[in-house]
């Protein structure tokens, strides 16, 4: 039993003291009012497909496109579901497709539809392209690296790893494996996972990596863990503390930070509003917003 | 007017620097009001936490640091005020309260509940190992009750429904649940459904594509509450989650403040 008090009589007294409330004009929680005019070039983090564990979109690619358009994203770093989940090969060829002109043609028609119907910006309904991200099963090593060496031999610039999904933990061989096949593939690699344990496949291969993961509870670890090895980066999706952006690029540089929303299971609003609202340079934004990934994916 | 129902004050143990930065924080986002706990009561020692907030309260209520932003915060004074009228009675105390100390409890109950400047408790159920189903917090939440505030309660998955059935099992308590279960959102819908003194607000560091809009459709308005969670997590995480929801007209409004000025007794005009 709780000790016994009778405070309410206190409290009466209390309320002599707040102060009143007055509403304003204007409408709360007006996050396009907050970003202005930033538009991202390139999403590092965007998904086709669904979770079948899970409650959420369907993830087909029209509407990760009309998703991505009404968030003013003008193109997505796409990888499949399927291709993480179920088959490697089928879901890496669909997403070859999805980047192929003819299929970004019928994006534009598509984008055109949406911008009349999207809560986004004023160019809400701009053109989405894809740039393919190729996926490779952690639990099939070697299969993992023949897939590799096919999609660099597409042109494929970066390859993307699903570990929580897979089940699959930083220490087992087939990351190390994979992290060395794309190093010597001069690929990109997008990674998934606790960042305080899955740099370590990564470190003294000069690899270039985008941690997709990292939540500001574990900044300080990517950050000393990114100062020896410059191809480290990090996506902002989780970066949403008070001051995680503005930390990033005092201490390693806002080259290392790239926009990532994880469209169409997250929403995109909340790392662009951080972006917008953070204390970055216009030209830091710019970079964040996609010239970083642009310059890691091509 | 917006206001955030959870909020802190004081420095954190992660990356990070932002003891000072309560006020420019809610600045960024146009926050007129916050309800903050001491983050010292809350992780480590709540009397102490607590007699530093109620000092950087009474130091904003005087005034002090009031030309510079008036925040406070721990005497720095370098905080902008945004245009927002300075730090003066901008910011609201919780009064935390370690449901395994209650005589504590009782006693900084009974200091700084009078003051005017305190509105509420919160309790964070894992830094004080005090988990819903707890006899611990029940008591506490039975102290709470007698006191007539409300409380803000962390909860995580399915720790929301425990907090429903604690509530529905103490007359007059009104309980809001912190982080609104985060991954556990449809619990928090079904406890909020359960009880009609259970509120939900929506901070988490995670914004998984349609959570608010989904609680939004499924729970009473007048239920509703804002909170962020800052300084710990920007402002942005919650407010653009309830923006992706674009909700409107009175659903807005009471979520916005209108219900928060409700629960808390904030006098309106």
């Amino acid at each position: 039993m709780a000790p016994t008090v009778i405070l309410c009589a206190l409290f009466v007294n209390g309320m002599i003291g707040r102060m009143a409330i007055k509403d304003k004009a204007g409408m709360a929680f007006d996050a396009w009012g907050l970003i202005g005019g930033l538009e991202v070039a390139l999403d590092v983090d965007v998904l086709v497909g669904a979770y079948p564990d899970r409650d959420g979109p369907p993830g087909t690619p029209a509407t990760v496109r009309a998703m991505l358009a009404a968030h003013r994203i003008r193109a997505g770093a796409v990888a499949s579901l399927r291709a993480a989940l179920f088959d490697v090969r089928s879901g890496n060829d669909a997403t070859l497709a999805l980047a192929a002109p003819d299929d970004l043609a019928a994006a534009d028609a598509l984008a055109v539809v949406n911008g009349r119907a999207t809560p986004g910006g004023p160019t809400a309904g701009a053109p989405v392209a894809f740039v393919p991200v190729g996926v490779v099963d952690l639990r099939d090593p070697l299969r993992a690296g023949r897939e590799m060496d096919r999609l660099a031999a597409a042109g494929v610039r970066a390859v993307r790893l699903f570990p929580d999904e897979q089940g699959v933990e930083a220490a087992f061989p087939s990351v190390r494996h994979v992290a060395r096949r794309a190093a010597r593939l001069d690929m990109t690699v997008l990674t998934g996972g606790d960042v305080r344990r899955f740099w370590q496949p990564f470190a003294g291969l000069e690899a270039r990596v985008v941690f997709l993961d990292t939540h500001f509870y574990h900044l300080g670890d990517f950050l000393v863990a990114a100062a020896d090895e410059p191809g480290f980066h990090t996506s902002t999706r989780l970066l949403n503390s008070p001051d995680a952006l503005e930390t990033v690029a005092a201490e390693i540089g806002a080259e290392r930070l790239l926009y990532g929303s994880r469209t169409p299971h997250y929403e995109p609003i909340v790392p662009l509003l951080r972006l917008a609202t953070s204390g970055l340079k216009p030209d830091e934004v710019a970079a964040v917003a996609g010239g970083n990934a642009r310059r890691l994916l091509g | 007017m917006i206001i955030d129902v959870h909020a802190h004050w004081g420095p954190w143990f992660f990356t990070m620097d932002v003891a000072g930065a309560t006020l420019a924080t809610m600045d960024r986002y146009g926050i007129d009001r916050a309800i903050v706990s001491s983050t010292e009561a809350v992780i480590y020692d709540a009397p102490a936490g607590n007699r530093a907030l109620a000092t950087a309260l009474n130091a904003q209520a005087n005034g002090e640091n009031g030309e510079r932003g008036g925040d406070p915060d721990n005497g720095r004074g370098d905080s902008p005020d945004g245009g927002r009228g300075g730090g003066r009675g901008r910011l609201y105390g919780y009064v935390t309260i370690n449901p395994r100390r209650l005589q504590e409890a009782v006693r900084d109950l009974a200091e700084y509940l009078p003051t005017g400047r305190f509105v509420g408790v919160k309790i964070h159920t894992d830094y004080t190992g005090s988990p819903a189903t707890s006899p611990q917090l029940r008591d506490a939440l039975e102290l709470v009750a007698s006191a007539g505030c409300p409380a803000l309660v962390h909860t995580w998955g399915r720790s929301v429904l425990d907090l429903a059935q604690v509530c529905l099992d103490t007359p007059g308590l009104r309980v809001i649940a912190g982080h609104m279960g985060a991954d556990g959102f449809r619990y928090a819908i079904e406890a909020a459904r359960a009880c009609d003194r259970l509120y939900l607000e929506p901070c988490w560091s995670h914004a998984p594509a349609g959570r608010i809009a989904e609680v939004a459709a499924n729970v009473d308005a007048r239920q509703l509450l804002f909170g962020t969670d800052a300084t710990l997590i920007d402002p942005s995480s919650a407010f653009g989650s309830v923006a992706a929801a674009n909700l409107t007209g009175e659903t807005a409004e009471r979520i916005a403040w209108r219900n928060a000025a409700e629960l808390f007794g904030l006098e309106t005009a």
